[in-house]
This record gives C-alpha cells, structure tokens and sequence, in this order.
C-alpha cells in the first residue's frame, strides 16, 4: 500500500536517525580506550587504564554498591507493592477505581525535578533527615507505575478458573494468590524486578535531593561531569549502557517469553 | 462459579495509596501551597509569584523552557509521524520486533550520560568540529555547544523515540481493511494517511507529544551539559535556587509555574484525546 520508493525513503530515514542516537555512545565507547586525556583526534595510543581506574577509584566502586544495594531494596519493594495494587485493581471492586488508576500512574506525567523538589521541601517540613532510605522511598514512588502496568497486564490475562478451582478445594484467597497467581506471574515478576532496577539504578534527581552526603552512581557521574572532565567517565558511561542494555533486554525477553 | 472466599479484596491498593499520597500528593500540594506563602506574612499571598513576574532573569528562563520543549515537540512530531508508518506498514513482523529494539534500547541507559556524550561529538574540539575542520581546511568553529538549539537537539532525539513508539502503537491496531477500502475507492497513499491513519492515531500522538513536552520543561540534565549554564532554563534556575540560597518558598513558586506550564499546555491535548475517543 506504500510505493516501493517512499518504502525505501521511509527506511533511509530510520536508519539515519538510529545512527544519529547510537552515534554519541559509539564516540564514546572509542574515547574510552584512549590513552589522551582529552579527545583528540587521531587517537594518539589505545588503553584499558580508564577501566582499571573504575575499579579502583573508591568513590566510584561505592558509588557503585550503594547504586546496586539501593536500587535492589526499591525495585524488590516496588514489585510486592505492585503486585498486590495489580492484582486488586484486577479483581476488586471499590469506589474512585479509575480515579486511584490515574493516581497511580501520575508520577509518569509529572516531570522527575517537580517530584524531587517537591519531596525535599515536603521533609524538610516534616524535619526528616536527607538519607539514602529516604530516597529509596521517593525511587519506589517513581518506578511503582512501570511494575503496575506490567503486572496487572499480567494478572488480567490469567485465566479466572484457576483460582476458582483452589477456592474450590478450600483454599484461602491468600492462599491461592500464593499457590496459583504468584507461580503463573514468575517471569512478570522478575521481568518487573529488572525494568524498576534498570530504572531506579539510573535515577538521579530524586537520589540528589533527599539526600546529602551519600554518592550512588548517577551522582558520582553527575558531579564529576559539571566539576571538571575525568576520561574515567568515558569507561564507566560506556559499562552503564552496557549494563543497562543488558537488563533491558533480559526484561523484555522474560516479557515476551511468558506470552507462550 | 465459585464464590471468593473473601468477596473483595480490596485491601491490596492500601501500600501503593499510602507511599502516593505521602510522597507524591501532599508533597507536591504542600509545595503549590508553600508558593503562597511569604515570610512576616501570615496569610495567603501572591508576593512569590509578583517576584517572579518583575525578574527578567526568571521570566526569560520560563520563557526558554517554553521554546525549548514546544520546538523538541514539533521537530520530534515532525519526524515520528513517518517513522511510526514505517514501523506499522512498510516491514514484515519479525523486523518490526528488532527495529522497535533498535530505536528504544539507548533509552535505557541515563540522561545524563547520554547527554554527556553528546558533548564530545558537539563541542568545538568534537568529532564534527574536527571533520569540518579537515574537510574544509578552515579554522571553522561550530559554536553549537552550549545553546539553547544543543538543548533541543539533546531532547528531540528523546521525543523522537517517544513520539514515534505512541504513534506506532495506534497504528499498528488499525483494521488493514479501512486502509484497503480507501484504496478501493479511489484513494492514493497520502488520502489513506490523511483520512484513515490521521484521525485514528492521533490519540497516540497526543500521549507522546504530553509526555514530550513535560519531560522537555522539566529536564535539566540536557540542558546544562548541552546548553550550559549562561542561559538557563527553568529548571536551572530552581535546582539553583533549591541547592544554593535554599528558599524554598521561592523554589515552591517555581515548582508551581511549571506545574501551571504544564497544566495549561497538556490540558488542552488531553481534552483532545477524550474528543477523539467520543467521535469513535
């Protein structure tokens, strides 16, 4: 229904904007291995030092484990918290539903900085102490709608005989939630895991103002960015996007696979 | 059908509303009441948003913000409109599948470092200054880093991919046949665009170009590491605000413009998005 040759302006035009959006993080993937200090073109020698300083910077590796550890606690709480607002909005009835839908959904359509601003001046107020827990809270807030979304699509799809038939035989409604929805959710569930840590493991802007001395990475690499150039961070943004590419792609394969 | 051993259990929503309204609704109605609110004055007062008002800094950066996220809407429009035609009609599904891939999976890794390494191909000394330099043998220097165009730029590749994933998802529902029917009838490719695929997608595009523009307006990553700090955009300007005079009444004001922004420019699209629903 589209001529052969508006088929292949129509291609052209894709792959020019993907070599567009790829062509930074090739240039910096190269940089990465240079052995100047600065870009410059040719590249004078080829080195591995930027990623052995990675790992050897200590501010970097903490920042690095508090990223890890943080972003772990908020995605695990953020997928039971989901799950169990997932399967409710599934299956039960109560008043201002499509109002508690959009409620939960709000956070995507509010931009991060109104969110974070608006958490630092609400602690303050309460006399809270800028904490890396506090923005654990704050990330479980942000990412609570991508494991929504994810799960109640999941549970929706669900035959409802199943957990007819373990009430059948007696079951509780815990119960059956535990013995039939849960097993039949695995690959949601960890799918839903991975897409929050993916997320939560980037974020930034809620990490930066709830709290004060505590670095995870994204502010590590932030501060480093705005106070100076370090070509450490050509190695280090060149393994996030690898690290992020991969957990992308095993949560989208676990999304994709549970369909069978 | 067998009765639920408890009727309704609604009981689940419990932590999600609890962790929503203390983090997100009061704070976020706390900070627009805040705005309100001046030092030595007790009652409610417009004081913050008339300081606001009378300084050009202020105004110019809400203004900034304005152009920066309407002109990434328009040009990421502009391009994800064909781009999401390609996606739903012109490749067999399996490609689809790794072209979706192709387009989305950048975004997951951080602003900020995606931002960052746009500054090695943009700067002077970049890539595409060097090039120009060798091609033309001239002392050209590009001056492109660090202004507000690096910062639509920065952000238009973002509503690219945005946009064109809404714009796709409508399409890809729409019944083959209508398109077909159009063409039975005498129609060519672009009637088909305009009379069927137009008025059926643009409930997606409305979603894509809302969420555009609140990421736009609201960004600050992009704009400092692309547009620097000479000419700074709103979102700057509080974060400045916030971590270095620490008024918060004054960062509650800003907060709330963005949100006004925000309301008075998104509203209206998704009053669009209900029309369209009722029209089908």
């Amino acid at each position: 229904m589209t001529g052969a040759i508006t088929s292949r302006a129509l291609a052209l035009l894709f792959w020019i904007t993907a070599a567009v959006i790829y062509l930074p993080i090739g240039v910096m993937a190269v940089f990465s291995f240079s052995a100047a200090r600065y870009q410059i073109l040719p590249i004078p020698a080829y080195t591995t030092e930027w990623y052995g300083r990675v790992f050897t910077d200590g501010q970097y590796s903490a920042g690095f484990l508090n990223s890890v550890l943080l972003a772990g606690i908020v995605s695990l709480a953020a997928t039971l918290i989901g799950f169990a607002c997932a399967y409710s909005l599934v299956n039960a009835r109560f008043p201002g539903k499509t109002a508690f839908t959009l409620l939960v959904l709000a956070p995507l359509a509010v931009p991060l900085l109104l969110v974070g601003i608006a958490l630092r001046i609400w602690t303050t107020m309460l006399g809270l102490q800028p904490s890396l827990p506090l923005a654990g809270v704050g990330q479980v807030l942000y990412v609570l709608p991508l494991a929504v979304l994810n799960l109640r699509n999941r549970i929706a799809q669900l035959p409802k005989s199943h957990e007819e038939a373990a009430w059948a035989l007696g079951a509780s409604r815990l119960r059956a939630i535990m013995d039939v929805i849960l097993p039949a959710c695995r690959a949601s569930l960890l799918a839903t895991f991975i897409l929050c840590f993916t997320f939560a493991f980037d974020e930034f802007v809620i990490a930066y103002f709830l709290t004060n001395f505590s670095i995870t990475l994204p502010i590590k690499i932030w501060t480093t960015l705005v106070t100076g150039f370090d070509p450490t961070i050509n190695a280090l943004g060149t393994m996030v996007f690898a690290f992020s590419l991969m957990l992308g792609v095993t949560a989208q394969w676990l999304l994709m696979r549970k369909d069978r | 059908m067998t009765r639920p051993p408890v009727a309704n259990l609604w009981q689940g929503i419990l932590p999600a509303l609890v962790l929503i309204a203390g983090f997100f609704l009061l704070p976020i109605l706390y900070t627009l009441g805040l705005s309100l609110t001046a030092e030595g004055n007790s009652g409610l007062t417009l004081a913050n948003y008339r300081t606001f008002a009378s300084e050009a800094t202020l105004t110019d950066a809400l203004l900034r913000s304005l152009i920066l996220a309407l002109s990434v809407v328009t040009i990421a429009t502009l391009l994800a409109w064909p781009l999401a035609w390609y996606l739903a009609f012109c490749v067999t599904e399996r490609r689809r599948v790794l072209l979706l891939f192709v387009l989305v999976a950048p975004f997951w890794t951080s602003f900020t470092i995606r931002a960052f390494s746009w500054q090695m191909v943009l700067a002077d000394s970049g890539i595409v200054g060097a090039g120009l330099r060798n091609l033309t043998g001239a002392d050209v220097s590009l001056g492109f880093l660090y202004s507000l165009p690096a910062s639509i730029f920065g952000l238009t590749l973002f509503g690219i991919m945005l946009i064109t994933l809404m714009v796709y998802s409508s399409m890809v529902t729409i019944d083959r046949r209508l398109i077909e029917a159009n063409a039975v009838l005498g129609g060519t490719g672009w009637t088909a665009f305009r009379e069927v695929v137009l008025p059926l997608a643009l409930p997606g595009w409305i979603i894509g170009a809302a969420l555009t523009f609140i990421v736009a307006v609201g960004d600050y990553a992009v704009p400092t590491l692309l547009g620097g700090g000479l000419q700074p955009v709103l979102a700057q300007v509080m974060l400045s605000v916030l971590k270095g005079t620490y008024d918060l009444p004054m960062a509650a004001t800003l907060a709330s413009v963005l949100v006004i922004v925000i309301l008075l420019c998104v509203a209206p699209l998704l009053l669009l998005v209900r029309g369209t629903r009722l029209q089908s």
